[in-house]
């Protein structure tokens, strides 16, 4: 199939030459596959196969437009229209205000290392038996099951008129999240799992986690939290979603030269997060589906985010480079493989945190719902607690807290009130299923305990 | 191809299928334009076809879809393994909803196809508004054209085949800029139905544009001088701007009937609101009556037919304060009247729609629209409030998971004290409760303050889909929110 896809990418290359245009072809392809369970039921069993071919044009070294169609590989003459298309647009386009740098592949690049066919492939009858084994005794009238079990396979490839070469990049991955809900309490408990091979899957640690959970919230009263301020212990998941976010207003280039960060260029070098935190975009750890070369060919290698609190520096797409000047730094890619370094405590499960000795109260928040940026400057964001919050309280016992409200600057929780991080490392899926699909995961500390938080918002009932 | 398609369905039906359907898309093409500073940094044209099939076998769902059109027996087929392996795990069988086989065609209302016109004009216009926006503290400026063309042929196996053709039209402009400190703020301005009956090339109105250009620039230049909003208690007064998404987020998702039945617990979250609720819950004032109206001319919430083939109605959600309805497909009625042992739902509400032929049909919204009421003008509105502040514009919007609790932050507001309107404040946010804060509503716009918003962007399901819908709502004021936090 690679040589088939790269066969019409060169085609269409030839056929772009021949009539003098100047294109970039960009090929996704997907077989993507979810089963969704809701009420204790299969809800939905789906699955698609696209493929979608995108063509940008350019006219002279200003003017670009681009078309995208979904297609198939035997339609080789719809994709000379859309050729056609992308550069008749091209030459009606404005002008850019800089000049945007040509792609140019200086050698072809193959990576399948992350590709398990097992996984891809997997058959309905193997995520059925996976799922009734995550759920296996939890289950009851009142107790119902929901979640995804989503896998599929990626396939990019790309080619350009600036050079012979082409890129070729194939990975299978698999999301699982697994949600016990009590039918008329409209409490949830989450686990989830992150693969990128088959052997990645072991319905036991979803299955332990929500048994767990599910104890406590059947066994430990609820409670409405007082607002003020806690020390409040994150889960992994709560972790990944909000260094997410930094993605977007914390380290991007671009986004800093638009005003759209909370840290300027004058914070390079200098010391702005706790210094137990240390942040690193990987591309060489492969749970996080990782792009090897970005887009424009350059060689993607571990890019240090923050090293003990101090910001090391922007991450530069190709284009936002070209508008402001800037270098690029490898990340025109559809994601980044952010790796968040553990710490010096030893807590590698809930129970195992529950049942730590503590000082005062610990407010556990494993999920933030429905975060949202509130102010992009000032890196505050607001979500609310879901799926599985605790109270951990000083004097051993657990309660089950109302979800509260979290309205907070990225710089605060992750800043100076950090108070530990566990050793422990946890691979956290992150994908959406808007648009082409596209894999990602973070790897974070299981827990990060941050003091002084302050909660806003606290509900009276479930 | 119709021909084909009903022939797999019946196909299906002889191998067990209790219901077949196909959606086949001919085509769908969008045409996006962004400028952003004077740089045209999105001009791209796209176009796709395929078929989504979807199955009812031993009450479970399968589905799937493709592009290639080559093996729609495969297609078929893959579908109906899909249900076999679903009704494996069936707690609740599914059953639909009864409604008439029909034979119709919807076309949406356009005068002037926008993809007839050149994209030279359409630049052209872009360039127009940049210039517009480029002024004093304006630091960064944005103007987008979204243009979706798509015909849909539905079929099922109850007899019905339906052809929609539909044109969609999206625009707006923002401006940002940067205050002393350092901060950034917004104002923008997103084309809605602006009283049009229809929505093509026409709706793009220059005159319309440069107005509001020279209001959101003036609005920008007004906050990034502004005093910080204050963290107090007052009368909220929401304008258009945020109050479509205040309906969006707190009446519009809460009344989906698949998340109030769960079927939404494991991504967008569920519904405080219970099946018991209906007819008795006080969701707000009596000033406050809602439906959900997919008969409303031209907007992205009127579609004709939904994707289970049900006409687009105009329903009550709520009647001066009371839940009376939801928003429903034909699978969700038919549970929910089962589980509550009565009688609740009379039929599909017609909202069951896919955004695409990839993807599976799930509750949307159509147009949730807020009535008029009799509490005058904004400014008679403001005359009325002693001490409150008036918000506009979304800028950040997070909502409880079972939309219980909110929380808005918005580009601008101004206060107002004894009725007068005072001063511009930045940072402006609001939070509260869902139902006290909607039985605070004291004051509801007459017409002239009522305004039909698109929303182009609205997110929920899994496989993840993004809908088209409309809000139609008037100023209205609240009383004792929390603001400023």
């Amino acid at each position: 199939m690679k040589d088939r896809i790269l066969q019409t990418l060169r085609d269409l290359r030839a056929y772009a030459l021949a009539k003098g245009y100047t294109v970039e072809i960009d090929y996704h392809e997907e077989a993507s596959s979810l089963m969704r369970f809701a009420n204790s039921a299969i809800s939905l069993n789906t699955n698609e196969h696209l493929i979608r071919l995108n063509i940008t044009a350019y006219d002279g070294a200003r003017k670009r437009a681009s078309y995208e169609l979904i297609t198939d590989l035997e339609k080789l003459d719809e994709m000379k229209q859309g050729v056609e298309v992308a550069v008749e647009m091209a030459r009606v386009a404005q002008p850019l205000a800089y000049e945007p740098t040509p792609t140019v592949f200086t050698e072809s690049f193959v990576d399948e290392s992350g590709y398990d066919d097992a996984l891809a492939e997997l058959d309905n009858a193997e995520k059925l038996a996976y799922f009734n084994q995550v759920a296996a005794r939890l289950e009851s009238d009142e107790i119902k099951l929901s979640g995804i079990f989503s896998n599929g396979a990626t396939t990019i490839a790309q080619i350009n008129t600036h050079a012979d070469h082409a890129q070729y990049f194939k990975f299978s991955d698999a999301q699982v999240t697994a949600v016990l809900a009590h039918a008329r309490l409209k409490w949830e408990v989450m686990a989830g799992q992150s693969a990128w091979r088959k052997a990645d899957l072991d319905p036991a640690p979803p299955h332990r986690d929500l048994a767990f959970l599910l104890e406590r919230y059947q066994q430990d009263p609820p409670l409405q939290l007082p607002l003020g301020t806690y020390d409040i212990v994150f889960g992994a998941e709560a972790i990944a979603d909000l260094l997410n976010f930094m993605n977007w207003i914390g380290f991007n280039g671009g986004s800093m030269k638009r005003g759209f960060s909370m840290l300027g260029e004058d914070k390079v070098g200098q010391k702005v997060l706790s210094d137990q935190i240390t942040l690193v975009d990987d591309p060489q750890r492969p749970e996080t589906f990782p792009f090897k070369r970005d887009f424009t060919g350059i060689p993607r290698r571990p890019f240090p985010l923050f090293e003990r609190g101090v910001f090391k520096g922007f991450i530069w797409q190709q284009d936002d480079a070209d508008e402001f000047g800037a270098q690029p730094t490898g990340h025109t890619v559809m994601h980044t493989s952010l790796v968040m370094h553990g710490g010096e405590e030893d807590v590698a499960t809930l129970e195992q945190l529950v049942r730590r000795p503590r000082q005062k109260d610990l407010l556990y928040i494993p999920y933030l719902h429905y975060m949202n940026l509130v102010n992009p400057s000032r890196g505050i964001i607001t979500g609310s607690s879901r799926f599985g919050a605790l109270l951990l309280k000083k004097d051993g016992s657990t309660a089950v807290p109302y979800n509260v409200r979290l309205t907070q600057s990225l710089l605060d929780i992750f800043g100076e009130r950090v108070a530990w991080l566990s050793r422990q490392t946890e691979v956290c899926n992150t994908s959406m299923s808007y648009g082409p699909r596209n894999p990602r995961a973070l790897v974070v500390p299981r827990f990060m305990c941050t003091e002084g938080l302050e909660i806003s918002h606290s509900n009276a009932s479930y | 191809m119709i021909e084909t398609i009903r022939q797999h369905i019946e196909r299906l039906k002889t191998r067990g299928a209790a219901y077949v359907d196909a959606r086949w898309y001919p085509f769908e093409e969008a045409n996006r334009l962004f400028m952003l500073n004077g740089n045209l940094k999105d001009a791209s044209y796209s176009r796709e076809s395929g078929v989504g099939v979807r199955v009812l076998y031993k009450g479970a769902w399968g589905f799937s879809a493709s592009s290639d059109l080559s093996d729609l027996s495969a297609l078929f087929d893959k579908a109906f393994d899909n249900a076999r392996t679903a009704a494996e795990r069936v707690t609740f069988p599914i059953r639909l909803a009864e409604k008439d086989a029909i034979q119709a065609q919807f076309a949406s209302p356009c005068e002037v196809n926008p993809f007839d016109v050149p994209l030279a004009e359409k630049v052209a216009f872009l360039k127009e508004i940049d210039a517009r926006l480029n002024q004093a503290g304006v630091f960064l400026r944005m103007a987008h054209l979204n243009f979706v063309r798509k015909q849909i042929v539905f079929l099922d196996s109850e007899g019905s085949q339906i052809e929609k053709q539909i044109i969609e039209v999206f625009a707006g402009m923002e401006v940002n800029g940067r205050d002393a400190q350092g901060v950034t703020h917004e104002r923008k301005f997103r084309l809605g139905q602006q009283g049009r009956a229809t929505r093509g090339w026409e709706s793009i109105d220059r005159q319309l544009f440069h107005q509001h250009a020279e209001r959101i620039v003036r609005e920008l230049q007004e906050l990034l001088v502004a005093e910080d909003c204050p963290k107090e208690d007052r009368s909220v007064i929401l304008l258009p701007g945020i109050m479509y998404l205040q309906t969006h987020e707190t009446i519009g998702h809460a009344l989906e009937l698949d998340r109030i039945l769960g079927y939404e617990l494991s991504f967008a979250g569920g519904s405080f609101v219970t099946l018991d609720d209906f007819g008795k819950l006080r969701y707000g004032s009596e000033k406050l009556t809602v439906r959900a109206d997919a008969t409303v001319p031209n907007s992205p919430g009127s579609f004709g037919y939904d994707d289970d083939g049900v006409p687009a109605q105009n329903n009550l959600l709520i009647d001066k304060g009371i839940l009376v309805g939801a928003i429903t497909g034909r699978q969700m009625v038919e549970e929910a009247n089962a589980r509550a042992r009565r009688k609740i739902f009379d039929g599909s509400s017609g909202a069951n729609r896919a955004t695409s032929f990839y993807r599976v049909p799930i509750e949307r919204m159509t147009n949730i629209n807020i009535d008029p009421g009799n509490d005058g003008t904004l400014e008679d509105i403001i005359a009325g409030t002693e001490r409150g502040i008036i918000l506009d514009g979304d800028r950040s919007w997070s909502i409880g998971s079972n939309r219980e609790q909110f929380h808005f932050a918005t580009e601008i507001g101004w206060l107002v004290e004894d009725g007068r309107k005072t001063k511009v404040v930045k940072n402006a946010t609001y939070k509260g409760f869902t139902l006290p804060f909607w039985n605070s509503l004291s004051a509801v716009g007459d017409s002239s303050t009522w305004e039909l918003r698109y929303v182009d962007n609205c997110g929920k399901g899994q496989p993840n889909q993004i809908m088209q819908l409309g809000h139609g709502i008037p100023v209205c004021r609240f009383d004792n929110v929390r603001i400023g936090e």
